[in-house]
C-alpha cells in the first residue's frame, strides 16, 4: 500500500462523528501548528480562509501572495466584452486578512524546501510549516507555439493571466479596424477555463459588431477536434455574429508551423494570415513553477493529488489546488478550485486542530457569455472514485433555449461572481 | 446532538496511521466514522454541507443575481430542495446540488441556514 493510501483512505458506511483523533501534533509543543498558503487566488485564498476561520485561532495561517490585490481571471473576458470595468474584478485582501487573523506576506515564494518543511521567499526569508496549501495556478508554455515567447506577449497577448494583459488585449481589440482579421491560437488541453477561449471569442465578436465592424473575422485556430460547449457556442456566433467567426481545427489548419510577431503573421500548413489585425496567442499551459520545481508534478506538467483530500500525491505535508492540480473529471476553474480548497481546509484543520471531517465532495459550474444577455453554463458534482475526483453528475445547457432561460443564466452568472469573491476575499 | 446518543451505531470505517513516514510529522490516529442518518438536523453537519452553497449564495443574505437563503424557515428549505431533487423546479444547477442530498442533509443544511441571520 503506498504512503497516501495507507494514510488516508475512507470507506465503508459510517456515522455520528466525521472523525476522532487520538494524539496530538508533535508540532503542538512548539506552539501553534502553522499552515502556509501560497497563492492568493480562487484555490488559495478560500483555503486560508476556511482554514483560518473554522480553526478560530488554533492554526496560524500565511497566505503568500505577491499581488497586493488580485484581479479575478474570471470574469475578464467581460471586461473585454466592456461589461465590467477593471476594477469590478479587482479585490482587496484586507478584510480576509482581518476578518480570519490571516498573516498576509506580499512576496513571490521562491522555493520548497520539503524535508525542512520551508518555504522561501523572494527576499531570501523563510516560512516554516506544518502543513503547505499550494495553489499556484498555470504558467504558460512560452516554448509551445513556434515563433512565440514571452519576449513577444505584448505583440501577440495571451491574457490567460489577468491583469495588464487583459487591458492590452481590450486596447488592441477596440482599435481593429472594420474588415480586420483577427487569429486566435487556441490552448490544447489541459488548460485553465476549457470555456474560456469561447467565451472571448464571444466577446471579441460582441464589441466589433457593437461597433459596427461586421466586416471584422475572428479564425481560431484549435488544436482540439471538439471543444467546450461547443454546440451552444457555435449556435451562438451564428445567431449573434453571422459570418464573423471561423473555428478550424488542427485537422483541418495542419498545425501552427511559425507565427512573427514582428509583422503579426500566422503561418499553418493550409493557410498564411498576414497583417492580421490581432493574433491572440493561448499557449500550452502546466502547473505554477514552485510546484514543478519541488518536484510535486508528473510528466503532464500538473500534480497528481489524492482525491479524497487533495493532498499531493507525492508529499503528505502539502495539499495542492486549483489550476495546478490533476482535478480528474473536473475542469481547471475558479469554481473548482474554490470548492477542491474547502475539502483540503477541512482535511488540514482535521490533520492540526482535531476537527471534524466528513467525505470529500466537489462542485462546478462554469457560465458562459455569447451575447447581451445570452449566458450557457456547465457543471456537474464530483466525488473521488477509482483513485480520481470522477463526474458524479453533469449538466449543460441546451441549444435553442428561451431568451429569458439565457437571461436568468446571465443573471446566475453575476450572482455567482458576486458570490465566489465575497466567499473568497471577506 | 449528544455523542454517547449513536454509540450503537457506529460503523467505524477504518483506523489510519497518519504520517508513518515522516518522524517530524505528527503521528495520529484517525477513527474516521463517517455517514448519514445521524446528521439529520445537525447544523454542524449542514455547516460542512454550506461549504457548497456559499460559492453562490452569499454567507451575509445578499442577493446580488442569486437568491439570499439565509435565515429560511426550515420546513420551507426543504420542500424547496426536495422540489428541485425531483426536478419540479427547473435550474440545472440546484437539480444537480438536490439530487445528491438525502433527506437527512436536506435537514442539516435547513437547521444550519435557519439558524443564520442576515448582516443588515
Amino acid at each position: 500500500m503506498s504512503r497516501l493510501n495507507r494514510r488516508h483512505f475512507i470507506s465503508g458506511s459510517a456515522t455520528a462523528l466525521g472523525s476522532l483523533t487520538f494524539g496530538a501534533p508533535a508540532v503542538l509543543g512548539q506552539g501553534k501548528a502553522k499552515v502556509v498558503v501560497v497563492g492568493g487566488g480562487a484555490g488559495g485564498a478560500t483555503a486560508a480562509k476556511y482554514i483560518a476561520k473554522d480553526s478560530a485561532g488554533a492554526i496560524e495561517v500565511t497566505l503568500v501572495e505577491p499581488a497586493k490585490q488580485f484581479i479575478t481571471c474570471f470574469h475578464s473576458n467581460l471586461v473585454l466584452g466592456g461589461y465590467k470595468p477593471m476594477e469590478a474584478i479587482t479585490h482587496s485582501y484586507d478584510k480576509l486578512a482581518s476578518a480570519h487573523g490571516i498573516k498576509l506576506n506580499h512576496q513571490a515564494a521562491s522555493a520548497i524546501d520539503r524535508d525542512k518543511k520551508q518555504i522561501k521567499l523572494a527576499d531570501g526569508s523563510t516560512l516554516d510549516y506544518d502543513r503547505l496549501v499550494l495553489s499556484p495556478g498555470i504558467d504558460l508554455k512560452y516554448d509551445s507555439v513556434p515563433g512565440w515567447g514571452e519576449a513577444h506577449e505584448e505583440a501577440m497577448p495571451h491574457a490567460w493571466k489577468a491583469g495588464k494583459q487583459t487591458q492590452l488585449l481590450k486596447a488592441r481589440l477596440d482599435a481593429v479596424p472594420d474588415g480586420g482579421v483577427i487569429v486566435m491560437i487556441a490552448p490544447p488541453n489541459p488548460y485553465r477555463c476549457p470555456p474560456g477561449p469561447y467565451e472571448r471569442v464571444s466577446m471579441m465578436a460582441h464589441v466589433l459588431k457593437a461597433a459596427g465592424k461586421t466586416k471584422c473575422k475572428i479564425i481560431v485556430l484549435d488544436p482540439k477536434d471538439t471543444f467546450s460547449k461547443q454546440g451552444l457556442f457555435q449556435e451562438g456566433w451564428e445567431k449573434h455574429y453571422p459570418g464573423m467567426v471561423e473555428w478550424i481545427n488542427a485537422k483541418i489548419y495542419d498545425g501552427i508551423k511559425s507565427v512573427d510577431p514582428k509583422t503579426n503573421t500566422v503561418v499553418t500548413g493550409f493557410e498564411t494570415y498576414k497583417d492580421a489585425a490581432l493574433v491572440n496567442v493561448i499557449p500550452a499551459q502546466m502547473a505554477g513553477r514552485i510546484a514543478r520545481d519541488a518536484g510535486l508534478a508528473n510528466e503532464s506538467g500538473y500534480c497528481p493529488i489524492d482525491p479524497a483530500s487533495m493532498k499531493s500525491a507525492k508529499d503528505a505535508n502539502i495539499y495542492i489546488v486549483g489550476d495546478a492540480c490533476i482535478p480528474g473529471d473536473m475542469p481547471k476553474s475558479a469554481f473548482s478550485a474554490n470548492s477542491q480548497a474547502k475539502v483540503a481546509a477541512m482535511m488540514v484543520r482535521g490533520e492540526l486542530a482535531k476537527a471534524q471531517t466528513f467525505p470529500a465532495r466537489y462542485a462546478n459550474t462554469c457560465w458562459s457569455l455569447i451575447q447581451t444577455n445570452d449566458t450557457v453554463k456547465v457543471g456537474g458534482r464530483y466525488e473521488p472514485k477509482d483513485g480520481k475526483i470522477f463526474a458524479v453528475e453533469t449538466f449543460v445547457s441546451k441549444t435553442g433555449e428561451t431568451a429569458e432561460l439565457r437571461k436568468q443564466t446571465q443573471d446566475e452568472n453575476v450572482g455567482w461572481y458576486a458570490g465566489i469573491t465575497a466567499d473568497m476575499f471577506s | 446532538m449528544g455523542l454517547g446518543a449513536h454509540i450503537g451505531m457506529w460503523d467505524v470505517a477504518l483506523v489510519a496511521l497518519n504520517c508513518l513516514t515522516r518522524p517530524t510529522a505528527f503521528a495520529v490516529f484517525t477513527i474516521l466514522a463517517l455517514g448519514s442518518s445521524a446528521h439529520a438536523a445537525d447544523p454542524a453537519f449542514g455547516q460542512y454541507l454550506a461549504g457548497e452553497c456559499v460559492t453562490c449564495h452569499r454567507a451575509d443574505g445578499e442577493n446580488k443575481g442569486i437568491p439570499a437563503i439565509v435565515g429560511w424557515p426550515e420546513d420551507q428549505f426543504v420542500a424547496v430542495m426536495k422540489s428541485y431533487k425531483d426536478k419540479d423546479r427547473p435550474n440545472d444547477v440546484m437539480q444537480n446540488i438536490a439530487g445528491k442530498l438525502n433527506s437527512d442533509e436536506m435537514a442539516a443544511l435547513a437547521a444550519y441556514y435557519g439558524s443564520l441571520k442576515a448582516k443588515k
